[in-house]
Parts: C-alpha cells; structure tokens; sequence
C-alpha cells in the first residue's frame, strides 16, 4: 500500500527582484511511489529540488503543478492534519529548547501533538529505551553534544508514533560514531515501530546503511529509482579488479582494461564491461601473468553518484 | 487541546526564562536603573512646574514610570528581528510542521517569556517606588494595573508578530523594529505621558492602540481609577491579534506559493 505518491509533481519559483527574468524550474514532474515500511534516501547535488520536493510532501509549499498524497492526504490541502501523522527532522534545525531538558520540551510538543500526558509520559519512557537516551532526557539541551542532541530530536520526531519519517540531512556534522548509531536508531525505529523513512543525505553511508531504495534527482527530474543494491551494477559499467601477484609480472596491457594502482606484488585495474566482458578479463589475466590471488568489486556507491550527479542536464 | 497546548506552552517558556538567572538579574538591574533615572527626571520636571506635570505629581509620575518601563522591559526586546530572521532563514518554514498554528504557538511563548520578568520588574520597581515616593496613590488603581499589565505585554506581542510578519515580504525586518518601538515609546506614553502631548496629539495617540501596551498600566498605577481602560486594551488586543493573524495568514500563503 503507497504511503507516498507524486505525480508528475512541479514547482517553479518566480525569480524575484528582476525585471523579464526566467522563472526557477525547481522540480519538474516528478513521480513516484513509496510504500508502507520502505527506507527511501532521497538524494541528489545541491540544488537539485530535494528539499523542494520534501516541502511538497509535507505541506509547506504549494505545488505550481502535478499532484501528491502523503497517508492518502493531499499535503499542501491537509497541512495541520498530515502533520499530526509524519514525524520530520531537519539536521540543521532544532525543534527542542536550548535552555531545558528534552522532557520539557517533549511535554510541550505532545500538548501540540493532543496526546494526553500519561500517553505521552509513557511514549517517552519506550522512545528513552528503544533511542538508549533516557539518561539524555533530563539535561538541558545546551549541554549534550550533537550526537546526544539528535537522538533527542529524534525521540521528539517520534513521540507521537508518526507513519512517515521525513529526515532532512539527519546526519550532517555528526562524528563518525555518532552517525553510525544514528542509523542503526532510524533502521531500528523502520524495523520496530513500522515507519516508512524518507531520507535525504549527502552521505553516502547513510544510502548504503539505512536505505534499501535510492531515487535521484538532479536538475529537478528525477533520474534514477531502485533498489540501493542495483545502483552499482546498473548505473556504472565498470568494474574493479585487485590482483596479486607471485612474482613480478611485467607490463600489462589490456584492451578495455584501466591500470590504476601498480606495484611488484599487486595492481588495480578498472574494467570497462562495455568494451570487454569481466569473464574475458579474468581469463586472460591467469592464462598469462604469474596470479597468486585475485578478487573483483564493485565500484564505490560514492563513486557511481558522482557520475550520476556529472551526468549533462537532459 | 488548543487551551492546553497554550498553557503547556506558556508555562514551558515560563520555566525556560526563569531559570536563566543571570539574565532576570541583568533585565532587573536594567530596570532599576532606567525607572530611577526617569523617576528622577520627572520629580525635578514636577518641581520645576510647580509640583505637577499635566496632573501628575511626582509621586505619581514615579509609580507610572514604575508601569510603563515594567510593560516595556518585560519584552524579549529582539522580538520582532528574531521573527524576521525566522522567516527569512525559513526556519518558520519548520514550524508549519506542526498540527497547531505558528502565531498561536509563537505568542504564548512570549507571553511566557515575559511573565517571569514582568512579575521581576513589577517586584522590583515597587520596592524602588515604595522606598522612594510612598505607596501607590491609588490601591483601586494599583489593583487594576496587575490585570493591565498582563493585557499591555500582550498587545505589544500580537503588535509585534504583526509587524515582524512584514519580513514575509521585505528582506530585513530591523527597519520595523526600529519603527514600531519609536512609535510604543512616544506615542504608548512609555517616556512621557500622553497628558503632556498638546490637545491635538493627544487626541490622535489617544485613537491609536499603543496607549493599550504602556500608557494604560502606567496610568491606573499613578493613581486613576479608570477600568474602562481594561476594555480599550481587551478592544486593542482582539483587533491587533485579529491583524497579527491576517498578516501572518498572508505571510504563509505566499511561503507556500513562491517559497522562502
């Protein structure tokens, strides 16, 4: 069952302050479906209509045309009712209080929210054990560091057990560790509480370890939806060779074949699997060098977005 | 729910502003010093004028110095550069994500930003007024200015978010700021009571709502018994709340039509 439809969604910006100026064309006709329970990553260059399209979704901006449901509401038509039924979180804005503990702040969003205060009391012990940031709960904002910060943000993201999760860059400035147990936290809330997540992020671990599915867009069109898995072998046709050697084995040179790293014990090829097939590769590399051990690999994720993102505007 | 979230909201800011301290104590020592200083100026003006000023003797000038600084200084006093830079940054945008309204939530957190320290300034400045020119001229009149305090802050809130509102449409919204508090402190009767004003004037402050948010308190606790004066600053706060809303409606339909 869709949770998410756009159809053909559009949103054009008048540019203002210039006389006979082009209007901005944001977001050009995007359409796409996401499902109950599906981790989305939404992603694309700066500029691309990501956070446009998100302000589409959830309400904030009207469309200048296409269509959408968010929960079967039309976003920018049900603002205020769609809101009672997503949870967002933007990494660069704060929606607790600086100067209060997370539970302050909680009791006030659940008013917000219409949730009776035992509902919402016990909403906070359950998010305080599933997040590991009861301990966090009764500091004052000001002194957590950002990673405990965003676990509050995103216990008060879901405090009123939203069916959609839309999160805005949730990782940006987070250490390595503290992104790390971010993601584990939205996976684990996709996993235990249902809610379908819709991720942008420019961090392509975050693509890799929360998402199952990736749609792009660049340009404001969107280029690419499927599965994060596919995304490799569909969109780049290259692939990566690391091969060992007994002894030195002199020059190699293969048609179709990139050296990128060489040495007398190893080397790394590029193969392009347009020009020659990797099979062929891999023949010709035992039948005639001295190979004491050999492995293939995909391409790095990072790498198949940037040639999607250097891709020419269609 | 809406009385609800209001209320938690209210007491959420209530709590955020008390427990800063040093800032209460800051707002305080500020007080103190402006109220004394006008006090001051005012007694000497009295003296100079035979005993009185426009009705007022210095006894009297003082206790409204004490309400009109109280009404005014009790405000986050970068209200309306703070809602400006909200909605420019599209931060604003944020809180439209949210099942309850953005002016709604946005004016009883400065309501309850600015209990704390109107109950602060009130405590303080009757402690300066009682230990300098006696008691209140009036109890009735002390006694309604309590109520029209409140009503003061709150007009100047829904005021304020109505002018700070204007950044949905110009870029900076400082040179409103600087506008709209020339306007409370002359033509609110914050510095001056608007008895001084020639007749003309007068007349013309008197049609205008700023009187409701620092003439009105002053003038009950310098010792007039008026309590129509509750019903003009109940009038003004229906009215400016009622431009604050419209204003703000706009606001967010031109976001959601041409963006942040």
């Amino acid at each position: 069952m869709a949770v998410i439809e756009a159809d053909a969604l559009t949103k054009t910006f008048p540019l203002r302050g210039r006389r006979q100026a082009c209007p901005v064309e944001a977001v050009r006709g995007i359409s796409f479906s996401v499902e109950r329970g599906e981790r989305i990553a939404y992603i694309g260059p700066n500029g691309a209509g990501k956070s446009t399209s998100i302000k589409m979704l959830t309400g904030i901006l009207h469309p200048s045309g296409g269509t959408a449901t968010v929960l079967d509401l039309v976003p920018w038509r049900s603002r205020r009712a769609l809101a009672a039924r997503i949870g967002t979180l933007f990494g660069q804005r704060s929606q607790l209080w600086f100067e209060l503990p997370p539970r302050r702040g909680f009791r006030l969003l659940g008013a917000i929210y219409g949730l009776p205060d035992d509902v919402a009391r016990r909403r906070v012990d359950e998010l305080g054990a599933l997040l590991d940031a009861a301990d966090l709960f009764d500091v004052p904002v000001r002194n957590l560091s950002l990673g405990q910060r965003m676990r509050c943000e995103l216990a008060a993201t879901l405090l009123h057990s939203p069916q959609v999760l839309f999160l805005d860059e949730p990782t940006i400035g987070l250490d390595l560790l503290a992104k790390q147990r971010f993601r584990d936290l939205v996976v684990r809330v996709n996993a235990d509480q249902g809610a379908t997540i819709f991720m942008t992020s420019h961090d392509v671990a975050d693509i890799e370890q929360v998402a199952r599915r990736v749609i792009v867009i660049n340009h404001g069109v969107l280029i690419y939806d499927d599965e994060v898995s596919a995304m490799r072998r569909t969109l780049l046709a290259t692939k990566l060779i690391e091969v060992a050697f007994e002894r030195p084995p002199g020059q190699v040179c293969l048609a179709g074949v990139q050296v990128t790293e060489s040495s007398t014990t190893g080397m790394k090829l590029v193969v392009d699997t347009t020009m020659r097939s990797i099979r062929d590769v891999l023949d010709t590399l035992l039948d005639r060098y001295p190979v004491a051990d050999i492995s293939v690999v995909d391409p790095p994720l990072e790498q198949v977005i940037s040639a999607i993102y250097a891709a020419p505007r269609a | 729910m809406t009385a609800r979230w209001v209320a938690v909201a209210v007491s959420t800011a209530v709590q955020r502003v008390s427990g800063d301290r040093g800032g209460m104590l800051v707002t305080l020592g500020f007080y103190v010093a402006v109220v004394g200083t006008l006090a001051a100026l005012w007694a000497a003006a009295a003296e100079a004028s035979g005993g009185s000023v426009a009705g007022y003797d210095a006894a009297a000038l003082a206790w409204y110095i004490v309400a009109s600084e109280a009404a005014t200084v009790a405000l986050n006093v970068r209200m309306i550069e703070g809602i400006g830079d909200d909605i420019g940054s599209g931060a604003i945008a944020v809180e439209l994500l949210r099942p309850a309204p953005v002016l709604g939530l946005r004016m009883a957190t400065e309501v309850g930003r600015a209990l704390p320290r109107l109950a602060v300034c009130v405590a303080g400045g009757a402690v300066l007024g009682v230990a300098t020119v006696g008691p209140p001229p009036s109890a009735a009149g002390a006694l309604l200015a309590v109520p029209a305090l409140v009503l003061a802050i709150a007009c100047n809130i829904a005021a304020q978010h109505a002018f700070a509102g204007l950044a949905f449409w110009i870029r900076d919204a400082t040179s409103a700021w600087y506008l709209y508090q020339k306007l409370v402190f002359i033509a609110g009767g914050m510095l001056i009571p608007v008895e001084v004003f020639p007749a003309a004037l007068q007349a013309v402050v008197k049609a205008l709502p700023f009187i409701a948010m620092s003439y009105v308190p002053a003038r009950l606790l310098s010792g007039a018994v008026e309590p129509q004066l509750l019903v003009l600053q109940a009038f003004w706060l229906v009215v400016l709340c009622a431009l604050a809303v419209a204003v703000f409606s706009a606001g967010q339909r031109r976001l959601q039509v041409v963006g942040g």
